[in-house]
């Protein structure tokens, strides 16, 4: 995949889910203002957005791009990363903007925050987009992993205070979910 | 396509077979919409045979769908949405997917809409934007009967596939006089 089907597909998928960026942006922000403190607020909030993004981008909801996608001559896992790249810039600017208005009310752990905060969204978002591509039980079980993994980095942050490991645990979740995402839309076949 | 059979617990679709030729036009006609939009795909290489084979040029969709995706443009029966893409901006993205300069991309295009004159944009864009990429194969899924004319010409000496509910449409396509 060049680099200019990649910014192409990146900038239709935003430009499609332009809405949804703007309203997770603003209730992040909201959020924010509400409940400035802890890791667990912004981590699932964050998470719930990414989720919400990544659910967008199933089939039907924006078929034209759908249709132009798959048509085109690109590989299934090389059309996963553009793909994906899209609900998980969603989750980190609404990780952005709660942060930002949680620094505003006075919460001063924000860069710690905001690391873990996309620790936990990145994997979320991730596992929900391979349910995008399911439907019954294999699609709400992907959906309760989505929510999971989200809970297990900040599990392990809370609980442990072993920050490489939320860290590790969701670089290997992030992978494996965006490299199943990549399998199955390569197997998808678009009826 | 060789018995090309689709099922996907739901209904099955199929066998089909079908030979097209360089710079053929051939015609099927289906049963419902579903078959023909099923049977399309399996045509274009967007959906893969559960049994019997589809060869595009020399490739094998199952083993090898974007060798097959390079050769065959797909045309949908459903309009585009208009008000979310504007035609230089449409014809850019999909210039991008397939890798073809934009300038050039964008300049055919507008050769392409002069001759897909009277074609409503919502169906002369989707079609445009297939041509304008290097494929030799164009697939059609129930093209409109009404722009026979205009969609031959457009597609100009490129083997054309397309699926119909009926008869006299089908027929409209294949014997369509191409204008030189």
């Amino acid at each position: 995949m060049t680099t200019r089907a990649f910014a192409a597909v990146v900038e239709a998928r935003v430009f499609s889910q332009r809405h949804t960026l703007v309203y997770g942006l603003v209730a992040a922000g909201l959020v924010g203002a509400v409940q400035p403190r802890g890791l667990a607020a912004p981590a699932f909030f964050c998470s719930l957005v990414g989720i919400v993004a990544a659910l967008q981008q199933g089939p039907g909801r924006f078929m034209d791009l759908d249709l132009c996608e798959q048509c085109a001559p690109l590989f299934g896992r090389e059309l996963a990363r553009a793909k994906a790249l899209v609900p998980c810039a969603i989750a980190v600017v609404a990780a952005a903007a709660y942060c930002a208005t949680a620094s505003l009310a006075g919460w001063r752990g924000i860069p710690a925050t905001f690391a873990y905060t996309i620790a936990a969204a990145v994997p979320a978002t991730l596992t929900a987009l391979c349910a995008t591509l399911r439907t019954g039980p294999a699609r709400r079980l992907y959906l309760v992993m989505a929510a999971a993994a989200s809970g297990i980095v900040v599990a392990i942050v809370v609980w442990t205070r072993v920050p490489w490991a939320a860290g590790a645990f969701a670089a290997l979740a992030a992978f494996l979910a965006l490299r199943q995402y990549g399998e199955a839309l390569a197997r998808y076949d678009p009826v | 396509m060789r018995g090309a059979t689709f099922g996907d617990g739901c209904d099955t679709v199929g066998p089909v077979s079908v030979d097209v030729n360089a710079g053929e036009r051939v015609t099927l006609v289906c049963s419902s919409a579903r078959e023909a939009a099923i049977t399309a795909k399996l045509g274009a290489g967007l959906v893969k045979a559960t049994a019997g084979s589809v060869s595009i040029g020399e490739f094998d969709p199952r083993v090898q769908p974007v060798h097959c995706k390079r050769i065959a443009a797909f045309v949908p029966h459903a309009a585009l949405a208009l008000p979310e893409m504007e035609f230089e901006r449409y014809i850019a993205y999909r210039a991008a997917l397939w890798n073809v300069d934009r300038r050039r991309a964008t300049a055919h295009a507008k050769l392409i809409l002069e001759r897909l004159q009277g074609v409503h944009e919502a169906f002369a864009f989707p079609l445009a934007g297939a041509l304008i990429t290097p494929a030799t194969l164009v697939v059609l899924e129930r093209p409109q009967p009404a722009y026979a004319e205009q969609i031959v010409a457009a597609v100009g000496s490129r083997s054309m596939f397309s699926t119909h509910l009926e008869r006299a449409a089908a027929e409209l396509f294949a014997n369509v006089a191409v204008q030189a």
